[in-house]
């Protein structure tokens, strides 16, 4: 009774929060808004029992990339003024083709999972029944023994993908060889007529 | 699920270990060489070790001992059969030719880091994890680490708008359609709690074969199909599997019920037949369990299949509406039983897998005489889990994802722009070597594991092809820009593959693989020529070629014009070259799988495509210039790649054998 007062309660939030994303002029009010989201999103995984996914959720999104959004948003001073002619202009289009995508699979889904499936068909989940096999043990110790022992070749590529990104963003941004021109402002200013001149 | 153990014989990916090992090599190597005071030109000594890595890749490639049998590896998410296995060998020695050919163009272009030779192999690593992946996570994963690498690679030039715009493009159109094969997967994994390709099999091919799961057409599905057939494949394999204890009278008994009895003109009648059978082989369980205690030896996990078969085929009372509840409780005994006999040893997980795979063969069968009944009242039970528009939905997200990762008609919208405003040298490596390497996932999903639902994505796989030949045909006449011209052309090709690729036959995988093996070595060889070819130019920087700048290049370089000229013909569709055979090979499987109108558009707009390829020749040839611009002279070990590349072209139309028996027999292993 409580569980479900609290889903639908979290829900809530997340879908109002996640719309004020979307609706709201002001970017660092709009940032505010998708920590709130995360936060709903986060308390929903507690209740279904993923402590150490919601952990995560909150350590990574609202601690790392919602807090950099924000420092962004907070230096870049963005305009708001031209938002209200494209929502006019793109709105009747583009909600037109979201309702039908939105209609088409809510369709399917509510269809497909009216029941549940597997509660009398020969595809009982034999193969990934986790919860048989680790659910003795704490989710975090479980995620580690698939982590190290069964995904050992994933987590090895995602580590490979992790080396890629951090290589690729310095490549793209580092600034060493002398061949690139830089402007360097303040030598410029200090350039008076008296200086320049090598008698 | 057990987690296996990691042994060191089980690790058949040691090319892919020593790539990115390597790697991790190379990214010391080129630090602490570019931390030096004084900026050397490092990006020579970066090339050749990359091919040198690449090589010695390779080299692991060809002495790796192939299991026919038993491909999958680390708990069954990579799959070592012959086609990742020869896919990878060609993505290595092309990528090895991409970069031999491109660093005199580094050179000029002053791409100057060691960075750019870093992300090649990271991507090429990607392709390798790509074609050897047997699930949904590693091919996502390794669809990210080749794409992530792609995109800074064709941003890679920055003091270039056109390259950055280029790598933005692509970075967001790429991570969008990352992001539809993710919400693919999961819709996957929602409806089926799976994501392993194998299990899909089991699943989608074994259990539930083909357009029953629409369910209204299930018994339309099996009046068409042979039931006699099935009845004889599972009698056959009872009888091979006990030929020591079944005596030759029983064998006979059993051969003369099967000819003397018009099967399945009566279905109560057949049930009843099935329960003789079981009787026959009911004597046989009274001597299985001391057989069991025995043990010991190579027989016995035969023997353990018989005694569930023995038992699963003998029902006390032929009742069919109790039928299924009787299979299911059979089927939980029998995993109940694998797992004590993995216990105990005489089992391994292998075992268990066929067996398996064996229970969903029968199941099927049986289903097939429950429908032969028309006796659908019972099948209810099966009708809740069987709907599978959500899996649909799921598997063209994932088709979509994939056709934008290929740059195929509807989703290659990005692909003109980035082509053109990436460095060239990029552009030649990533029009050419990933294609390979998507294609084999795409074989690997929708062949190897849902084969069984081929009506349902056939169809939408047959519209794009024809999109993608239309706009790959019309859309490069328009071109003025060389490298656009070839993204256009690329476009097509993939269009061509495509039809191949949907006829759902051997022949045309067969025929799939040896067009991309082919537009490999043709693409390999345009591209080179391309991009050796440097103007003599007051900025030599500019490298983005119109079409009118190779107006003097026969005048300038007889042979290199000749090259192009024959390998464009060969991309055409000529006949002295081996482009000629592989279209043919194409337009063949589409008439055979009754794909007419398919076949009459793509033969129309083949045709139509010619006309660009042939203006090129024409403004190499026969176009009346006044001034011009020549070109610098080729070196020696260039030279030699491109005669090379340019005499298989010829030599696979004289001997083409070579092409169509490797590609038969990856065609005739993937079904294993």
């Amino acid at each position: 009774m409580i569980i479900n007062f609290l889903f639908y309660f979290f829900s809530f939030i997340l879908i109002l929060s996640s719309l004020m994303v979307i609706v709201v002029q002001n970017a660092v009010h709009s940032v505010l808004f998708l920590v709130l989201s995360f936060i709903s999103s986060a308390s929903l995984l507690f209740l279904l029992e993923c402590e150490f996914v919601a952990l995560l959720f909150i350590m990574i999104y609202v601690g790392a990339i919602a807090v950099l959004f924000l420092f962004v948003v907070m230096m870049l001073d963005v305009k708001t003024l031209t938002v209200k002619k494209d929502i006019l202009k793109y709105f009747p289009f583009g909600s037109f083709i979201g309702i039908i995508f939105l209609t088409e699979i809510f369709l399917v889904v509510s269809d497909t999972f009216k029941t549940n499936p597997y509660i009398d068909s020969s595809l009982f989940n034999y193969y990934t029944n986790w919860l048989d096999k680790v659910d003795s043990l704490t989710e975090l110790e479980s995620i580690g023994q698939l982590l190290y022992t069964h995904y050992v070749l994933q987590f090895l590529i995602a580590g490979n993908i992790l080396l890629l990104s951090v290589i690729g963003a310095v490549s793209l941004t580092i600034n060493t060889r002398h061949t690139t021109k830089k402007q360097i402002i303040f030598k410029q200013l200090s350039r008076t007529y008296k200086n320049v001149l090598i008698v | 699920m057990t987690t296996e153990i990691l042994l060191f014989k089980n690790i058949n990916i040691l090319p892919e270990l020593f790539l990115g090992i390597s790697l991790v090599y190379f990214v010391l190597y080129g630090t602490f060489l570019s931390m030096n005071k004084n900026f050397p030109l490092i990006i020579n000594s970066c090339v050749f070790l990359g091919i040198l890595i690449l090589l010695m890749t390779s080299f692991l490639l060809v002495n790796d001992s192939l299991d026919v049998l038993e491909s999958t590896i680390l708990n069954n998410t990579i799959n070592n059969d012959f086609l990742s296995l020869t896919s990878k060998l060609i993505i290595s020695i092309t990528s090895s030719f991409c970069l031999l050919m491109m660093y005199t163009h580094l050179n000029h272009q002053k791409i100057n880091q060691f960075e750019y030779i870093l992300l090649f192999l990271f991507s090429i690593l990607g392709l390798f994890l790509l074609c050897s992946s047997n699930d949904l996570l590693t091919s996502y994963l390794a669809i990210e680490l080749q794409s992530l690498s792609f995109y800074v690679l064709a941003s890679f030039k920055k003091n270039s708008t056109f390259s950055v715009d280029a790598g933005i493009k692509y970075f967001i159109l790429g991570a969008f359609a990352s992001s539809l094969f993710l919400f693919g997967s999961s819709l996957i994994y929602g409806i089926t709690g799976t994501i392993n390709f194998s299990d899909f099999k089991d699943l989608f091919f074994w259990i539930f074969p083909g357009s029953i799961l629409g369910l209204s057409n299930l018994e339309q599905y099996y009046e068409n199909q042979d039931q006699d057939i099935l009845l004889f494949a599972l009698l056959e394999k009872f009888e091979n599997s006990q030929d020591k204890l079944l005596s030759q009278y029983d064998a006979d008994v059993l051969n003369y019920e099967i000819d003397n009895t018009v099967l399945y003109e009566n279905a109560v009648y057949n049930f009843e037949k099935i329960s003789i059978y079981a009787l026959i082989t009911s004597s046989i369980i009274d001597s299985m369990d001391s057989i069991l205690t025995v043990s010991s030896h190579e027989g016995e996990i035969s023997m353990i299949n018989r005694y569930h078969l023995v038992e699963w085929l003998f029902f006390d009372e032929i009742d069919e509406t109790c039928m299924f509840y009787h299979i299911y409780n059979n089927y939980y005994r029998l995993c109940d039983n694998t797992n004590e006999f993995i216990e105990k040893g005489i089992f391994d997980e292998k075992n268990k897998l066929e067996l398996t795979k064996w229970f969903f063969g029968s199941f099927a069968f049986l289903l097939a005489n429950c429908i032969k009944q028309n006796d659908f009242q019972d099948l209810h039970v099966l009708e809740s889990s069987l709907d599978t528009s959500l899996l649909q939905i799921g598997l063209t997200f994932i088709l979509i994802s994939l056709f934008f990762k290929l740059a195929i008609a509807p989703f290659h919208v990005w692909s003109p722009d980035v082509y053109e405003g990436s460095p060239t040298s990029s552009t030649f490596f990533f029009a050419i070597v990933p294609k390979l390497g998507l294609f084999v996932l795409l074989i690997r999903i929708f062949y190897s594991s849902f084969y069984g639902l081929i009506d349902n994505w056939r169809y939408l796989c047959v519209i794009v092809a024809i999109v993608s030949i239309l706009v790959g045909s019309f859309g490069g006449l328009e071109q003025r820009k060389l490298k656009t011209l070839l993204a256009y052309s690329s476009i097509s090709h993939m269009g061509y593959s495509l039809i191949a690729f949907n006829s759902g036959t051997f022949e045309g995988i067969q025929m799939l693989l040896s067009y991309l093996i082919v537009y490999v070595f043709s693409g390999l060889c345009i591209w080179s020529i391309f991009i050796i070819a440097r103007l003599k130019n007051n900025h030599s920087l500019k490298h983005n070629k119109d079409l009118t700048d190779i107006v003097l290049l026969n005048k300038t370089n007889k042979m290199l014009a000749l090259f192009f000229t024959i390998s464009l013909f060969s991309v055409a569709g000529f006949p002295p070259m081996i482009g000629f055979l592989v279209k043919v090979g194409i337009f063949l499987t589409a008439i055979e799988s009754s794909m007419y109108f398919l076949a009459l558009i793509s033969i129309l707009c083949s045709v139509v495509a010619t006309f660009y390829y042939i203006r090129i020749i024409k403004i190499m040839y026969f176009e009346k210039v006044i001034v011009g611009k020549l070109y610098y002279p080729i070196t020696s070990n260039k030279g030699m790649v491109i005669s090379l590349l340019f005499i298989s072209l010829i030599f696979l139309f004289i001997n083409p054998t070579l092409i169509i028996l490797i590609t038969h027999k990856l065609s005739l292993l993937l079904l294993i």
